[in-house]
C-alpha cells in the first residue's frame, strides 16, 4: 500500500498475503486449498460489554459464562451477531465488519434499559482475531493450549479464557462459523491486538505438521453460506 | 583390571540366519563409523546389536575405574552401551536405532577404547571408594577449581557441541481417557479393552515395538503378538507412542510423556492428563553380582534373547548359563538352537551356583560352585525381576519386599480409584493370563474414565448442540482375574564381590564399606556412595543395594525399604523439558513503517520497539528545532467507565482527582501500601464518568491487576469498569515548535490554539480522516506536543500521513534513546530506573505532588511516616565537571569519606547542551544544588560531578506550554 494514501484504511495486526483491501480493511486474499486453515478475522466489530454476572443485562445478551450464542442486536442482523459469554460478568459481542459502533449503540440502548451498572465499549481496534478451522484444529490447537478440546468438554458453542501459546487468550468453538470448504470444528481465538501477529506465526507454527495454510477472512456466517 | 591392549572378540560371533522373530531388515545395510572405522548393519539394529554383529564386544569403558565394560541388558538400560554420536554425548547404544552414516565413538576413552590409559584408576581402586572425593578435595577450598579440571578429564562421559545445536523439539497436550504404560501383552490387552468400552487411548511403550517379552519368544508368543498387534491397529481410538516413556503421574493423573523417533523433532513432550493411568510396566530382569560380573560376556538372560531373537546376533561361542527361572532356561534353549555351545547350566533351584567369572577384557572361565572352571566367553544370568514400580509409588503405593517371590510387589488396593496396575508387575502369568489381566484391567480403566466422563458432561450447559454420547459406566466393578506369582529363590549377590551399580562403578566391597562408616539407611548408602544414581536411576541396582545391606545390618529387606522413586522415570533431556523456544512478542501497528524505514530494534519487556533509526542524537536536535514523531503505542492505557471513578483515581494516586474537569488531564503517580513509587502516568477526562487512564509502558499489567484488586476486594460497591485498551490505539507523540502546525495540517474540527486547546487538555477528533483520534496535550520531552491516540487499525495510515504531511517541516521519526535523552534534558524521572523497589514517593522528587491532607490513599501511612522523619535520599540533577565524561549508570556517587552516598541513575551525553548530564539518588546533606559529589565508575574511576536541578533543559517549561 502507498505511504501516502489519503483514504484511511484499516489494518489486521497480523500481516495478510496477498492483500486486498475490502470493507475499509487490509485483508489476504488468498484462499486455503485443504480442509485445515487460519484465517484472520480481525475486521469483525468486536464489542466488550460488562455488566452484572446475573440480572436483566445478562438476561437480554441471552448467553452465560462459558457459551456463545447467535442473537439479533436491533437489526444489526439476525443470526448475524455473535454473543460470548467470555468472562464471569464479560460478554464479547461480534459481528460483521463495520458494524462497531451500530452494534455498540444498540446494545448500550437494550442494556441501558436493564438498570443495572453496564458499560459497553467497541474494542473492533484493540483486539486481534484469527480462526483456526479443520478437522485437525484440535491437533494444532493442542500444541500450543492445554485445554482438553474433546467434545465433551470443549464443544461447538463453548468459550474459555486461556493461554495460547502463551498468550492470553479467549477461544471461542464456533463451528458454524468455520470456513464454508472445511468440515470439522472452528475455533476463534480473540487476543490482545499487538500479539496477534505472534499469535498467528506461533499457530501455522503449530500446524505445520497437519498442513495449515492461510486462508481469506471469512466472516461469521461461515458454512451458512 | 586391564590396562593392556584389549583386542576384538577372538571369537567369531556375528550375524545369525533369519530369526523368526527379527526385527532387522536384512534387505538393506547400513554404513556407519565406530571410533572412525566403518562398519556395517540392517535397519532396525541397535547400535549396540550392530557392533556385536560386527564382533565388537567391548563396547566402553566404566565410569570410575575405566574398566572394560560390553552389553548386559541390550535394551534401554544397559549401563555398557553409552557412546558419543556425533556432536550428541550419552547416547544409550542399545536402544538408539542405528542410521546411515552414524559416527558411533567410545566417550573420553584416551588414547582408545582397547588402549585406555586411564584404566590407571583401576591400580588406584582402594583410594577411590566412597567419600573419596568428599574426603580428599574438601580442603584447600580454594584448590577445587584445579581439583574439579582434572577430575573432569577422568569421568566417563561424552563432550556437548559448543555450537548450539538444531535439533527441533517439540510439546503437544493430550488428555485421553486412559493411558497405558507399558506395550507388553497386559498394556496391549488393556488398551484393546478400553478402547473398545468406548475410551479414548494413548498406549506408551519404551522400546521401538509393541510386545514386550512376546517379541522374544517362541512361536506360541509371536502368534500371540501378532494377534494382539492387529487388535490394537483396529481401534482408531488407541494412539501408539513407541519409543516413548511415562516419565511421572502427578496429581490429578497428569503425566508427561516424552516421545523419540518422530519426524523432524528430536523429541516432544506430551503433557497428558488422563482419566484413568494403567501401568503395565512389566518386569527388569535384575544383574547378579559376583566377582567379574562387569566382564564383557556377563549377559541377563533377556539380554541374550534379544540379541538372537530381536537382532539375530550371535552373542558368544561358549555359555554358562545362570538359571533360577524358565526364562533362563529358554535363553539357554535359545542360544542351542542357533549353534552356541552351551558348556553349563547352572540351576540355581537345585542349589548350584557359580562363584566368580574370570578373564582379562571379557569372559574367558565361569569358576563354579565347588570349584569346578568352565572356558566360556559367555555367562548367562536369569537370577530374578525387578518390577518396576516408579508410577505407583507416585500414586500413593509404597510395595513392600516379598521375600516369597524375591521382589517387591506393588498392592493395587493402596492404589487410587484412577491408577490401576496390569500384567508382569502385579504377577506373572502365562501369555493368555496376562491378556486376560490386561483385558479385564482395560476395561475396569474405560468403566472408572466414563464415570469421570459423565461427571464433566454434568456440568450445566446452555449450548443447545447435543454433546456426544459418554459412555455409560458399567453397573459394577470388573472383576480382575488373580496372577498368580510363583516361588522365586532369592538370588542378589554370592558376596564374591563384583559390581552391584555399573553406572556408578560402586562395588560390593565399596558399600560395604561405606555400611560400616555407619551409612546404613539406604537413603543415606545411596547418597554417599552415589550407587543407583546413574543413567539407569536404580533400576537395576536398588534391589540388589537394599540385599547388600540388609544383609550388613541384620535387618530384612522389607524393613530396610528402598529409596524414593522420583520422578522422572527416565532421564529426560532438557529439550524435552523446553519444548519450542517461543516468548511471546508485542508489536505496534507501525511496525512494518520501522522496519522499511531501518528501526534498530529494542526489546522492552515483551514489546519490539524502535530504538533509534541510525543516529538518536540527530533525532533530539530534530525534537528541539523541528518536529518529530514517536511510536508510544505501548503506553499502558485503561478505559474506565463509571460514576465511581474520582473515588477509584483519589484512592490510588498520591494526589487529589475530585476536581478533574472534562477534557482535562492531570499527571498522577501511584505508591504500594509501603510507600514505594509503583508507576506514573497521565489520566484524562473524556466525559462525565468516562476517563481513559495511561501508565508506563512497562507497569500496564501490574497497575491494572492493582486497580481491579482494590475495586473487587476493597471496594466492590463502587460502580467502575476498568478496561484494558493498551492496544486498542496506536499512540503516536508529535513533538517539537512544529508539532501544532504538522497536527494542525491533519486534524479536523479541533482548534490546536494554546487557548483552545492548552497544556494538560484532552480532545478527541478526527486525524488524517480517520475519526475518534484521542488527543492529550501534555509531553515527556519537553517540547510542545500532542500525544494522538488512533484507533489501533488505522495507525500506520496516520504515522505515515504524518511523515508526509511534514515532509516539509523536517518531520523526523524518533525512538526510545532519544526519547530517553529529551526526557532527562526536562528531568522527568522514569519508575524503575530513577527509583527502585525501595524508592519511596518523597525520595523520587514527587513532594509538591503527595497530599498527605487527603482523607486516605493507597500508600499513605508509609509516605507520612517517611515525611516526618525525613533524612531520605533525593533526586537530584548532576553535571560532571568534565562535560564530556558520561557516567555509566548506577556508577556509586561516594560522601565525602567515601561511604556510599548514592548513585546515578539516569546518564547521557546532551545533544542540546553539548555535554554531559545525570539524574541521580543522592543523600539529603550532598542534594544541595552546587555541591560537588565524587561519582566512582564501575571500573574504579573518580569523576566530579555538580549537583544541578533534576531540569536541565527548560526549567519553566516555556517550550511545552506554548
Amino acid at each position: 500500500m502507498s505511504e501516502t494514501s489519503e483514504e484511511p484504511i484499516a489494518r489486521s495486526p497480523i500481516a495478510p498475503q496477498a492483500p486486498v483491501v475490502r470493507f475499509g480493511w487490509e485483508i489476504s486474499a488468498r484462499a486455503a486449498r485443504g480442509d485445515l486453515s487460519l484465517s484472520d478475522e480481525t475486521p469483525l466489530a468486536k464489542v466488550a460489554v460488562r455488566a452484572p454476572f446475573r440480572g436483566a443485562a445478562a438476561d437480554a445478551l441471552g448467553v452465560g459464562f462459558g457459551r456463545t450464542t447467535r442473537t439479533d442486536v436491533d437489526g444489526v442482523g439476525v443470526g448475524d451477531v455473535l454473543v460470548v459469554g467470555s468472562g464471569p460478568g464479560e460478554w464479547l459481542v461480534l459481528a460483521a465488519p463495520g458494524r462497531g459502533p451500530d452494534l455498540a449503540a444498540a446494545l448500550t440502548r437494550r442494556l441501558g434499559s436493564s438498570g443495572e451498572f453496564v458499560s459497553v465499549i467497541d474494542l473492533t481496534h484493540g483486539r486481534a482475531l484469527v480462526r483456526l478451522a479443520g478437522r485437525a484444529a484440535p491437533q494444532v490447537l493442542a500444541k500450543v493450549c492445554g485445554i482438553d478440546l474433546s467434545d465433551s468438554v470443549t464443544p461447538d458453542g463453548a468459550a474459555l479464557r486461556t493461554t495460547v501459546a502463551r498468550v492470553v487468550t479467549d477461544v471461542v468453538r464456533d463451528d458454524r462459523g468455520g470456513p464454508p470448504s472445511s468440515v470439522g470444528p472452528s475455533y476463534l481465538l480473540h487476543v490482545e491486538r499487538s500479539s496477534g501477529q505472534f499469535l498467528a506465526g506461533a499457530l501455522l507454527d503449530a500446524g505445520a505438521e497437519f498442513g495449515l495454510e492461510t486462508g481469506t477472512f471469512v466472516g461469521l456466517a461461515g458454512r451458512d453460506t | 583390571m586391564t590396562i593392556l591392549p584389549i583386542t576384538r572378540s577372538t571369537a567369531t560371533s556375528g550375524r545369525l540366519g533369519p530369526q523368526p522373530g527379527e526385527v532387522i531388515d536384512r534387505h538393506r545395510t547400513l554404513d556407519f563409523t565406530w571410533n572412525g572405522r566403518v562398519l556395517q548393519g540392517h535397519p532396525g539394529d541397535t547400535l549396540a546389536s550392530a557392533l556385536t554383529a560386527a564382533g565388537e564386544r567391548v563396547l566402553s569403558r566404566s565410569y570410575k575405574y575405566h574398566r572394560p565394560r560390553g552389553l548386559s541388558t541390550a535394551s534401554y538400560l544397559d549401563p555398557g552401551a553409552l557412546f558419543q554420536v556425533g556432536d550428541e554425548p550419552n547416547v544409550r547404544g542399545a536402544h538408539r536405532l542405528l542410521r546411515e552414516g552414524d559416527d558411533v565413538r567410545s566417550q573420553n576413552t584416551w588414547p582408545s577404547l582397547a588402549f585406555d590409559l586411564k584404566a590407571v584408576n583401576g591400580l588406584a581402586g582402594r583410594f577411590l571408594a566412597p567419600g573419596f572425593y568428599y574426603k580428599t578435595f574438601i580442603k584447600p577450598e580454594r584448590l577445587w577449581p584445579s581439583y574439579e579440571k582434572v577430575l573432569r578429564t577422568f569421568v566417563h562421559a561424552g563432550e556437548i557441541s559448543p555450537v548450539p545445536g538444531t535439533e527441533v523439539y517439540d510439546k503437544r497436550y493430550a488428555h485421553p481417557d486412559v493411558v497405558v504404560a507399558g506395550g507388553g501383552p497386559a498394556g496391549m490387552a488393556a488398551a484393546v479393552a478400553a478402547a473398545r468400552a468406548g475410551a479414548s487411548v494413548l498406549l506408551v511403550e519404551e522400546e521401538h515395538q509393541l510386545g514386550g517379552h512376546l517379541r522374544w519368544g517362541g512361536s506360541a508368543e509371536l502368534a500371540a503378538l501378532r494377534e494382539l498387534t492387529a487388535a490394537v491397529a483396529a481401534e482408531p481410538g488407541i494412539e501408539v507412542m513407541t519409543d516413548s516413556v511415562a516419565g511421572a503421574r502427578f496429581d490429578d493423573n497428569w503425566i508427561p510423556i516424552v516421545q523419540r523417533s518422530l519426524p523432524g523433532v528430536a523429541e516432544r513432550l506430551v503433557k497428558a492428563r488422563a482419566k484413568t493411568l494403567v501401568v503395565a510396566a512389566g518386569l527388569i530382569e535384575r544383574p547378579y553380582v559376583f566377582a567379574g560380573n562387569d566382564l564383557p560376556g556377563v549377559l541377563l538372560s533377556t539380554g541374550v534373547r534379544r540379541l538372537v531373537n530381536l537382532h539375530a546376533v550371535r552373542p558368544g561361542q561358549r555359555a554358562v548359563v545362570l538359571t533360577a527361572n524358565p526364562d533362563g532356561d529358554a535363553a539357554a534353549a535359545d542360544l542351542a538352537r542357533v549353534g552356541v555351545d552351551v558348556a553349563a547350566v547352572i540351576d540355581a533351584r537345585r542349589g548350584e551356583g557359580i562363584v566368580a567369572a574370570h578373564g582379562r577384557g571379557g569372559v574367558q572361565s565361569v569358576e563354579l560352585t565347588g570349584g569346578r572352571r568352565v572356558e566360556a566367553d559367555l555367562l548367562v544370568t536369569a537370577v530374578g525381576w525387578t518390577a518396576p514400580t516408579s508410577l505407583l509409588n507416585q500414586s500413593g503405593d509404597d510395595p513392600v519386599y516379598d521375600p516369597r517371590t524375591a521382589r517387591f510387589r506393588p498392592d493395587p488396593a493402596r492404589l487410587p480409584d484412577n491408577v490401576l496396575a496390569a500384567g508382569g508387575i502385579v504377577g506373572e502369568g502365562s501369555t493368555d493370563e496376562l491378556v486376560a489381566h490386561g483385558d479385564a484391567t482395560g476395561r475396569e480403566a474405560a468403566r472408572r474414565a466414563a464415570r469421570v466422563a459423565r461427571r464433566l458432561a454434568a456440568v450445566p450447559t446452555a449450548v443447545t448442540t447435543p454433546r456426544p454420547p459418554v459412555p455409560q459406566p458399567d453397573a459394577a466393578p470388573v472383576v480382575v482375574p488373580e496372577l498368580v506369582t510363583p516361588d522365586h529363590p532369592e538370588l542378589f549377590t554370592n558376596g564374591t564381590g563384583g559390581f552391584v551399580d555399573q553406572c556408578e562403578d560402586v562395588g560390593l566391597k565399596e558399600l560395604r564399606t561405606a555400611i560400616r562408616e555407619g551409612y546404613d539407611s539406604v537413603e543415606l548408602l545411596k547418597r554417599y556412595t552415589t550407587a543407583t544414581m546413574g543413567p539407569t536411576q536404580g533400576k537395576l541396582e536398588t534391589v540388589n543395594m537394599v540385599a547388600v545391606l540388609a544383609q550388613a545390618t541384620g535387618r530384612t529387606m522389607a524393613e530396610t525399604g528402598t529409596t524414593t522413586w522420583r520422578p522422572m522415570y527416565a532421564p529426560v533431556t532438557l529439550g524435552a523439558l523446553a519444548g519450542r523456544p517461543s516468548e511471546p512478542v508485542r508489536y505496534s501497528p507501525m511496525q512494518p513503517w520501522h522496519e522499511r524505514h531501518g528501526a534498530v530494534p529494542l526489546v522492552a519487556g515483551q514489546w519490539i520497539r524502535p530504538e533509534h533509526y541510525g543516529d538518536p542524537a540527530a533525532e533530539v536536535t530534530a525534537v528541539r528545532t523541528r518536529v518529530g514523531i514517536i511510536d508510544v503505542t505501548p503506553i499502558g492505557k485503561l478505559d474506565l467507565r463509571g460514576p465511581d471513578i474520582p473515588k477509584l483515581l483519589e484512592l490510588l494516586y498520591v494526589n487529589k482527582w475530585q476536581r478533574l474537569a472534562v477534557g482535562r488531564v492531570r499527571y498522577g503517580v501511584m505508591c504500594a501500601e509501603d510507600g514505594v513509587v509503583l508507576d506514573d502516568g497521565v489520566t484524562g477526562r473524556l466525559g462525565e464518568d468516562h476517563y481513559l487512564c495511561s501508565t508506563t509502558s512497562s507497569g500496564a499489567a501490574t497497575v491494572w491487576e492493582w486497580v481491579e484488586n482494590w475495586l473487587q476486594t476493597a471496594h466492590p460497591e463502587w460502580q467502575v469498569h476498568v478496561t484494558p485498551v493498551t492496544t486498542a490505539y496506536a499512540s503516536i507523540n508529535v513533538a517539537g515548535p512544529h508539532s501544532r502546525e504538522l497536527v494542525g495540517r491533519l486534524v479536523e474540527g479541533l482548534d490546536l490554539a494554546s487557548e483552545a486547546f492548552g497544556y494538560m487538555n484532552v480532545r478527541s477528533a478526527t486525524v488524517a480522516g480517520v475519526a475518534d483520534c484521542v488527543l492529550w496535550r501534555i509531553g515527556f520531552t519537553g517540547e510542545l506536543s500532542y500525544e494522538i491516540h488512533v484507533p489501533a487499525a488505522y495507525g500506520l495510515h496516520v504515522w505515515e500521513r504524518l511523515m508526509a504531511a511534514g515532509e516539509d517541516l523536517g518531520v523526523t521519526p524518533f525512538g526510545v534513546e532519544a526519547q530517553r535523552i529529551l526526557r532527562l534534558e526536562k528531568g522527568h524521572a522514569i519508575v524503575g530506573q530513577d527509583t527502585d523497589g525501595l524508592t519511596q514517593g518523597f525520595s523520587a522528587g514527587l513532594g509538591d505532588l503527595i497530599k498527605l491532607d487527603k482523607p486516605d490513599f493507597a500508600g499513605k501511612p508509609e509516605l507520612a511516616w517517611q515525611h516526618e522523619r525525613g533524612g531520605h535520599p533525593r533526586l537530584v540533577g548532576l553535571r560532571p565537571v568534565d562535560p564530556t565524561i558520561v557516567p555509566p549508570e548506577a556508577s556509586q556517587i561516594l560522601d565525602r569519606d567515601g561511604s556510599i552516598a548514592g548513585r546515578i541513575t539516569s546518564s547521557r551525553m546532551s545533544p542540546t547542551l553539548g555535554r554531559a548530564i545525570c539524574l541521580g539518588q543522592l543523600e539529603p546533606d550532598l542534594a544541595e544544588i552546587g555541591t560537588r559529589v565524587t561519582v566512582r565508575h564501575p571500573d574504579g574511576r573518580d569523576v566530579v560531578a555538580e549537583v544541578t536541578d533534576p531540569v536541565h533543559v527548560d526549567p519553566e517549561g516555556a517550550r511545552q506550554r506554548v
